[in-house]
């Protein structure tokens, strides 16, 4: 197991507040989750390195790109928007927390664009921001489960979010955390300290979501599903999902 | 999420400072070091600390999630 995320999983994953059902299924799908994340960390730290070896500095606007595309204003709205209505209105007052939750990370994730479009902007590859609205780079995103079956959410389970909280947001944390011990330019590192804590946040909620609500199996069953779907080899890559050979 | 846990479990030590910050506050209902589940949800390292010693309880040491601190949770 790579130190990165032996680190996490002891600082992060392992503390427990609670015990009872909800602790013990997370534990589990843990199990089921640490050979992705250590596959994650190795290969993120593959890129940063080729990424530096490339010697200029293109690197950082194709991953500004790629990072405005999933979360800029456009996909940000359209999949947080979603996760809200995953609780129905006979339900909120035992889910408010999780909508409090959801409502903020919905900023959050608009903030992510716009720090992705602050490494374009400083980093002189666009003047205006504008700019990205005509290039398609910076404006889609290939991966079928890109933030864990987002559109789906509000027709399975208020809980079943806690999923890709948990799943997709550990990884986005992993990720940063692998980067940042390669890569040391100033831009890419501002990104990314910014981004970090908000991810953690995203990736507590889907914890604090499990322990603390996950009690029964009808509560557990549809966030197991979640982890089912993205723990597969193809979730990321829509084509070979639909049959495809890339 | 301090703020989110505490409420769920009724102890509501955690509030919302009326400064011009706004910045959480843990007052005298908190029960610590009997209760310490608040800790193992926090996002951001060393941003609670134990009065007494000057530490800091995030990430969590792991003396303050044994067994008998946990917080049953029951369906």
């Amino acid at each position: 197991m790579h130190p990165i995320l032996k680190n996490f999983l002891d600082k992060w994953v392992y503390p427990t507040g609670f015990t009872g059902s909800g602790v013990e299924f997370r534990l589990r799908q843990t199990e089921r989750c640490l050979p992705l994340w250590d596959k994650l960390v190795g290969q993120a730290i593959e890129f940063a390195e080729r990424d530096l070896k490339s010697g200029t500095a293109e690197y950082k606007a194709v991953r500004a790109r790629a990072g405005y595309a999933a979360e800029g204003p456009f996909m940000s709205l359209k999949q947080m928007s979603t996760q809200i209505l995953s609780v129905t209105v006979d339900e909120q007052s035992k889910y408010i927390d999780l909508q409090r939750m959801r409502a903020r990370q919905i900023w959050d994730e608009v903030k992510h664009g716009q720090l992705h479009a602050d490494v374009l902007l400083r980093g002189g590859f666009i003047k205006r921001e504008e700019e990205l609205m005509d290039d398609p780079r910076a404006n889609t995103q290939p991966k079928l489960s890109y933030f864990g079956m987002t559109a789906m959410f509000p027709h399975i389970h208020p809980l079943a979010r806690a999923g890709q909280h948990y799943y997709n947001e550990s990884m986005a944390c992993l990720g940063i955390a692998a980067t940042l011990s390669v890569i040391d330019d100033d831009l890419v590192r501002h990104q990314l300290r910014s981004q970090e804590a908000e991810e953690m946040m995203h990736f507590m909620e889907g914890k604090y979501q499990i322990d603390a609500y996950a009690l029964t199996p009808a509560d557990q069953q549809p966030i197991e599903e979640v982890f089912d779907f993205l723990l597969r080899p193809w979730a990321p890559e829509p084509s070979r999902a639909l049959g495809g050979s890339q | 999420m301090c703020y989110v846990v505490c409420r769920e479990i009724n102890i509501n030590a955690v509030v919302v400072s009326p400064t011009s910050q706004h910045f959480l506050e843990i007052d005298e209902r908190c029960t610590y070091p009997k209760c310490t589940v608040c800790l193992m949800y926090c996002p951001a390292e060393g941003s609670i600390v134990e009065t007494d010693t000057g530490r800091s309880m995030v990430p969590p040491p792991p003396e303050a999630w044994t067994e008998n601190q946990r917080w049953p949770r029951q369906p």
